[in-house]
């Protein structure tokens, strides 16, 4: 098993470095850093600008190869993957925001999973029941809504709330308040925070566990095994729970092994919308702040994060299903 | 050990009071095209300790009213009558008063070991669950239970297979386990649904030695549902003979097998081949196809096919009947049949086309195959492959075919048949050995022409015609593609297309129609004018009637018996049915893990079988003659075929043979030692087998 | 990479794949109905799907003939009445710059449904060809194809969107290239692990024999036989690209001003959705309505042609 993981790691550390190195280039090739000084005032020559880039080896002069040598060194001795062209380390962005999209995903992804996949095995259970029905049809229009539209409609009803409910809790903007002390308030008004954005994620998430949980039930419920449980004497009910359910709760384990780290990798559009600071809006950031290093270095860690997902699924699959387990 | 037993008939009084009683059970299911009734009407009584054979072909309703009794139908079913089991009645019960019954006072035994046991579970574990369902046991005492099961259905080790999980048990261990399951609360009833359909002669032989050990351990009453007659024949105390849904006669297996009384039971055992000893009785084919049960004519069911009906028979249904000194028949000309005086092949009588092995005279070699070898890597892991051994399908084949000729190719599954005729298919250089085809050696042909013309030389006939019919297009481009690889063109091929339905007796307006819309004779007869196509000098045939009910079997068989007469085909026949075989070939090789062990013509091996596993072979397929089947000496082999990873350095059947376990120590060594080289049988030119202790 | 995209990643599909068992032919029918006929009776007999159709062709007549209710167009400016709320002269309203919502619905559900419709169609080709010829050929070719999927999932492909659209600064058909490059890649899998059941199948072994060549027995037996899972992954990958484009145009990174597609309306209307609602309001109907007609119609598709759907059978209905 540690044999097969190593084999597997170390092949998905080669395509990450592909990967990471053509993002590189790409970045590189797209991206303009000088656009960050062209703005400025007093105006700048190119060559001042040039020169402002230099001591973070994004000076366009240099050669792109030689760049890239240097960026690549400085990854692979110092672990350092560069500055934004006005200076700030990437290293330290990213570990800051990486532990705000946790804090804001952990919880929408356990909620998800739990909500998503209690709701598939109920309702699969009784299929064809107005439960089922009222809550597929539910689901199926929430995961057709985009999850701008969505988190939108989350902020206009927290607003009227505010309003017409006297209701003061409901943040529709920041990680927390700028003017809270001590220990105990600041976990509070992290968690009020939290409120808004863990709703929209909740309802984005829970939607694909929900059918996918839901049509994997339907799938092993007529399987040959279960009829046989009900031969030995048990209810169909019961034969459901104890064969069906523990076959097919199978595939979802591996996706939700899958989807463990891409935590923090974050959530894009909600932390658009609520105003966090998280991953997510680091890479609209970088894009748009044309910060070729923080790009190549969201990349990379988010392709990190989906290989060692995939390990993860691979593991939790060879842990929970005996047809794997060859020894 | 070996078994050599003879069966004898532990029929209990018929007086008991019956355990299960069924009353005009009717079941029906929706479909498309409104309700479809799979069951109608049917009943019996069945007594402690005796064998109640159910018998029918694909669509008769068997398995559903194997299901109405157990209450496993689908909630959108539809049953009405009278289950009564120890007289309360089963019909109408919810979920949670069935299940008190289920396992408890019925067990079940299903068709398909693969997939009847949870995957995750182990079989210990599965069979602990059975037993705590009824009983109050602690864990650990139900655990020991399950280890006693095991032991008894014939498990080896079974303290530590226990732990093991399905996957890896062969299917006949995994029957066993669902067997132990059925019986693990001694239930009074049991219903086993083709419990040895998917498995090879060899095995069936032991499991239903098996299945008979629980019955006498729990002293259950069995209802036995299966298409074979041999196994009701070897088996059953009653038998009744299903049709379209219903019981069309009933009787005690003794007066069934002497005198079948309905029309539709006599021709039936006309059309079963059997090897059973004697001269070479021809087959006569019933003609026509049972009728769906969605789209059942008024009258009899049988009548459309029935040689000896009246007009009478078309308008109403006859009822199930008693007809002195025989069972219930529902039949209008019954007591006719009864007592002699009708023939229910009709006055035309028997043999109108003589079927069998015609040789027409040993022409050119059409087929040449020497030492044969295929070898695929074993790999390991799921997630990662890894080579770890080397599979022996093949291993130093040889035979050679004529035209006009017929060579059966007869093993179990594993036995390399089918590898080896995949491998002549393949029109490849083999791994070993080589393959010469119509005089040119496969492999050395050097221009796409060539390939193609020994390609036309070469077709297949496959085992599921559905299968082997692209669903969506119609047979008239199915049959047109192998002439549009060739590169006939638009006119040749419409004509072409036409003689070949005829030649296969078949309508032209098939050409229209859809695959799904045909019956399975039908779609095997379009199958074989596909592989007719391109006018081949020889066809493969891998099992070209294992998916055919009984009684659309013969039909084909006197086909493909005609176009070897008229075209001159060469056939090479893989099938595991040594019965079938037996019908269609000239000559016949039976295999052992890759290896030829007995090779001769046909007529030769039935009447005087030399290597032991042929014996075994012969002996583990039942005969549908009550008489003959519960007398004759029997060999069981013991075992499963094993792998062919690792084969023994001597006679690969070393392991299960019995002779070996009977022979002097020399001969032992040299078994073990020494693979063992043909030997030509004294006075039967061609008739060989490769055996140290024969 | 984000939890909160439709892009790349292989997302669940409402119901599942298709079942295996949605390959099988059709089991005998006793009035032996063309196969044609009884898909669409069995589509008919859906009734979400005829109101996912339904909406679909308003939807596409909207954004086809819709400006010719209105004097405006989605690029005029009317300074007169900025940011006004719905009225008898501006129907939907009109945004901080005067434009009018209406006009601008009509052209942004237009460039939304042309990106959608090509994508998804080029994106289906693209990956039939190379999954079915992977699974078809297998061997080497089969683990070439197959590395390169691999390797194009790891690569963050909303990132290389964002990059690339960004530069290219929202010309709408560079988008349908770049959203095309980067999303056959989970589907091409589906087709491939599909055709390589069918691979197996006796038929096609059967045409191997006959002599028939691998591209003819590739467009003849083994496309036609996926035939429903394309057809169901057709409509949902109109709803995937929908979504993507949205979330692109949303970040900014998508179709651009002055051009205008429902993404970009959504994000002009964000800001202000208290304040003037109307703005965003209407064109997220428009998506919503847009996505779960294609749902309805790709899930009714799917029940039938599933010979083993036991819809119309039980009276049953998703």
């Amino acid at each position: 098993m540690l044999r097969h993981v190593t084999r597997k790691a170390a092949g998905w550390l080669l395509m990450i470095a592909v990967a990471t190195n053509a993002t590189y280039f790409l970045a590189s090739w797209f991206l303009d850093p000088r656009s960050n000084y062209q703005g400025l005032r007093p105006v700048r020559s190119e060559a001042q600008i040039d020169v402002a880039l230099a001591p973070y080896n994004l000076d366009p002069r240099v050669p792109l190869v030689d760049r890239w040598w240097d960026w690549l060194t400085s990854v692979v001795l110092r672990f350092d993957w560069g500055k934004s062209p006005t200076g700030v380390s990437v290293n330290g962005e990213i570990g800051y925001r990486s532990l705000v999209s946790a804090e804001l995903v952990v919880l929408a992804t356990v909620l998800s999973v739990v909500v998503g996949v209690a709701l598939g095995v109920h309702t699969a259970s009784r299929q064809y029941g107005w439960a089922d029905r009222v809550s597929q049809a539910v689901s199926i229009v929430v995961f057709n809504i985009p999850t701008s539209v969505a988190a939108l409609a989350v902020v206009f009803v927290a607003i009227w709330l505010n309003q017409h409910a006297g209701l003061h809790f409901l943040y529709v903007a920041g990680e927390n308040s700028p003017d809270v002390h001590g220990l105990l308030p600041t976990i509070g008004d992290r968690l009020l925070h939290l409120i808004l954005p863990t709703l929209t994620l909740t309802l984005m998430g829970y939607v694909g566990y929900h059918l996918t949980q839901r049509s994997l039930l339907l799938d092993t419920i007529n399987a040959d095994f279960v009829r046989t449980a009900q031969a030995t004497g048990l209810t169909r009910a019961q034969a459901i729970r104890r064969h069906a359910l523990r076959t097919a709760l199978i595939p979802t384990a591996t996706s939700v092994a899958f989807s463990v780290p891409a935590i923090f990798t974050g959530a894009i559009i909600t932390e658009t919308i609520f105003g966090w600071n998280g991953m997510g809006r680091y890479f609209v950031q970088t894009i748009s702040k044309n910060d070729v290093h923080g790009t190549v270095a969201t990349a990379a860690f988010a392709a990190a994060l989906t290989a060692i997902g995939a390990i993860l699924a691979d593991i939790a699959t060879v842990f929970l299903d005996p047809r794997v387990r060859v020894s | 050990m070996t078994l050599t037993t003879t069966l004898t008939d532990p029929a209990a009084p018929a007086d008991a009071t019956p355990v299960l009683s069924v009353r005009d059970l009717w079941i029906s299911f929706p479909s498309e095209a409104g309700p479809v009734e799979a069951v109608r009407g049917v009943g019996f009584d069945l007594q402690p300790g005796r064998t109640l054979g159910i018998v029918g072909e694909s669509g008769s309703g068997k398995s559903a009213t194997a299901m109405g009794i157990m209450g496993l139908l689908p909630p959108s079913a539809t049953v009405s009558g009278e289950v009564l089991l120890g007289g309360r009645d089963l019909v109408g019960l919810g979920d949670k008063e069935l299940s008190g019954v289920r396992g408890n006072g019925i067990g079940m035994v299903f068709q398909d070991p693969l997939s009847a046991l949870t995957p995750i579970y182990s079989v210990g574990r599965l069979l602990r669950d059975a037993l705590r369902v009824h009983q109050d046991l602690t864990k650990q005492a139900a655990w020991e239970q399950a280890v006693e099961l095991l032991d008894l259905v014939g498990i080896p080790d079974p303290r530590e297979r226990a732990k093991s999980f399905p996957h890896e048990f062969s299917g006949g261990m995994r029957q066993r386990v669902v067997i132990a399951m059925a019986i693990a609360n001694k239930p009074s009833v049991l219903v086993a649904d083709e419990p040895t359909t998917a498995l090879d002669v060899t095995v069936q032989a032991q499991i239903l030695d098996v299945l008979r050990l629980a019955q006498r351990e729990t002293g259950a009453g069995l209802v036995l549902i299966t298409h074979d007659l041999g196994v009701v024949a070897g088996y059953a105390d009653d038998v009744a003979v299903m049709y379209a849904g219903r019981f069309v006669e009933r009787a005690g297996v003794d007066q069934l097998f002497r005198r079948p009384t309905m029309p539709y039971t006599a021709r039936l055992l006309a059309a079963v081949p059997t090897v059973d000893s004697g001269v070479h009785r021809p087959l006569v084919a019933i003609g026509g196809e049972p009728p769906t049960p969605a789209d059942l004519p008024a009258g009899c069911p049988f009548a459309s096919r029935c040689a000896v009906a009246l007009d009478a028979c078309r308008a109403e249904e006859p009822a199930l009947r008693e007809v002195t000194g025989h069972g219930h028949v529902a039949c209008l000309r019954a007591d006719e049949v009864a007592d002699g005086t009708l023939d229910p092949a009709g006055p035309e009588g028997a043999a109108d086309e003589h079927p069998g092995p015609v040789r027409t005279g040993a022409g050119e070699v059409v087929l040449r195959v020497e030492d044969l070898v295929k070898t695929f890597p074993i790999t390991k892991g799921a997630l990662l492959k890894r080579r770890v051994g080397t599979l022996h399908a093949v291993n130093g084949v040889g035979f050679e075919l004529r035209a006009g000729e017929t060579l059966g190719l007869v093993g179990e599954s594993g036995s390399g048949k089918t590898t080896t005729l995949l491998e002549v298919l393949r029109l490849r250089r083999p791994e070993g050995g080589r393959i010469e085809i119509a005089g040119t050696e496969v492999g050395t042909a050097r221009s796409a022409a060539d390939v193609r013309e020994l390609r036309q030389n070469v077709q297949i006939v496959m085992q599921d015609p559905l299968g082997a019919l692209d669903p969506r297009l119609p047979v008239f481009q199915l049959l047109a593609e192998p002439l549009q690889a060739i590169g006939r063109d638009r006119d040749a091929i419409r004509t072409r297309v036409h003689e070949l339905l005829t030649l296969v007796g078949l309508d032209a307006s098939v050409g229209d129609r859809f695959p799904a819309t045909l019956s399975g004779g039908q779609r095997q007869r379009v199958g074989i004018a596909r592989a007719l196509a391109t006018e081949p000098k020889l066809l493969a045939l891998d099992e070209p009637l294992s998916a055919l009910d009984v009684s659309v079997q013969a039909g084909v068989i006197n086909l493909l018996a005609r176009l070897k007469r008229e075209l001159g085909l060469a056939y090479l026949v893989v099938a595991h049915d040594l019965a079938v075989v037996r019908y269609i070939s000239d000559r016949i090789a039976v295999m052992y893990l890759g290896h030829i062990v007995e090779t001769g013509d046909t007529e030769a091996i039935f009447a005087d079988p030399k290597h032991p596993y042929t014996r075994a072979l012969l002996s583990a397929i039942p005969v549908p003659d009550p008489q003959r089947e519960r007398t004759r000496e029997r060999t069981v082999l013991r075992g499963e075929l094993p792998s062919a990873a690792r084969l023994p350095a001597g006679c690969v059947f070393v392991d299960r043979c019995p002779l070996y376990r009977l022979a002097g120590e020399d001969v032992r060594l040299r078994c073990r030692t020494e693979r063992p080289a043909p030997s030509v049988v004294a006075g039967q030119p061609g008739h060989a087998y490769a055996c140290h202790a024969a | 990479m984000t939890s909160d995209l439709a892009t790349g990643a292989p997302t669940p599909s409402p119901l599942g794949q298709v079942p295996e068992a949605a390959l099988l032919p059709i089991p005998r029918d006793k009035r032996r109905l063309g196969l044609g006929r009884l898909y669409l009776r069995r589509f008919l007999r859906n009734r979400l799907a005829v109101v996912g159709v339904a909406i679909f062709l308003l939807l596409v007549l909207f954004s086809a003939f819709g400006d010719v209710f209105t004097g405006y167009s989605y690029s005029d400016a009317d300074f007169a009445a900025l940011t006004q709320p719905p009225s008898s002269a501006h129907w939907f309203g009109t945004n901080q710059g005067g434009n009018d919502i209406y006009a601008s619905a009509v052209h942004g559900l237009q460039r939304s449904l042309a990106i959608a419709l090509s994508v998804s169609v080029l994106t289906l080709v693209l990956a039939a060809v190379i999954g079915s010829g992977a699974a078809y050929f297998g061997g080497r070719v089969e683990k070439a194809t197959l590395a390169v999927i691999h390797f194009l999932l790891i690569v963050p492909s909303f990132l290389i969107l964002a990059l690339v659209s960004h530069r290219l600064a929202g010309d709408w058909r560079v988008l349908i290239v770049v959203l095309t490059a980067f999303g056959w890649m989970s589907t091409a899998r589906v087709i491939w692990s599909v055709s390589t059941s069918l691979r197996e199948r006796d038929y096609v072994t059967a045409a191997e024999f006959m002599g028939v060549r691998p591209l003819r027995i590739i467009v003849r037996h083994i496309i036609p036989n996926l035939g429903s899972l394309l057809i169901v992954n057709l409509t949902l990958g109109v709803v995937a690209t929908v979504l993507s484009e949205t979330a692109l145009s949303f970040l900014g990174f998508g179709v651009q001003t002055p051009d205008v597609s429902l993404g970009t309306m959504l994000a002009d209307g964000a800001g202000t959705v208290t304040s003037a609602p109307w703005l965003f309001a209407f064109p997220a109907g428009l998506v919503v309505l847009l996505t779960v007609s294609m749902t309805f119609i790709g899930d009714g598709l799917r029940d039938a042609l599933d010979p083993t759907s036991v819809t119309g059978a039980a009276g049953g209905r998703r």
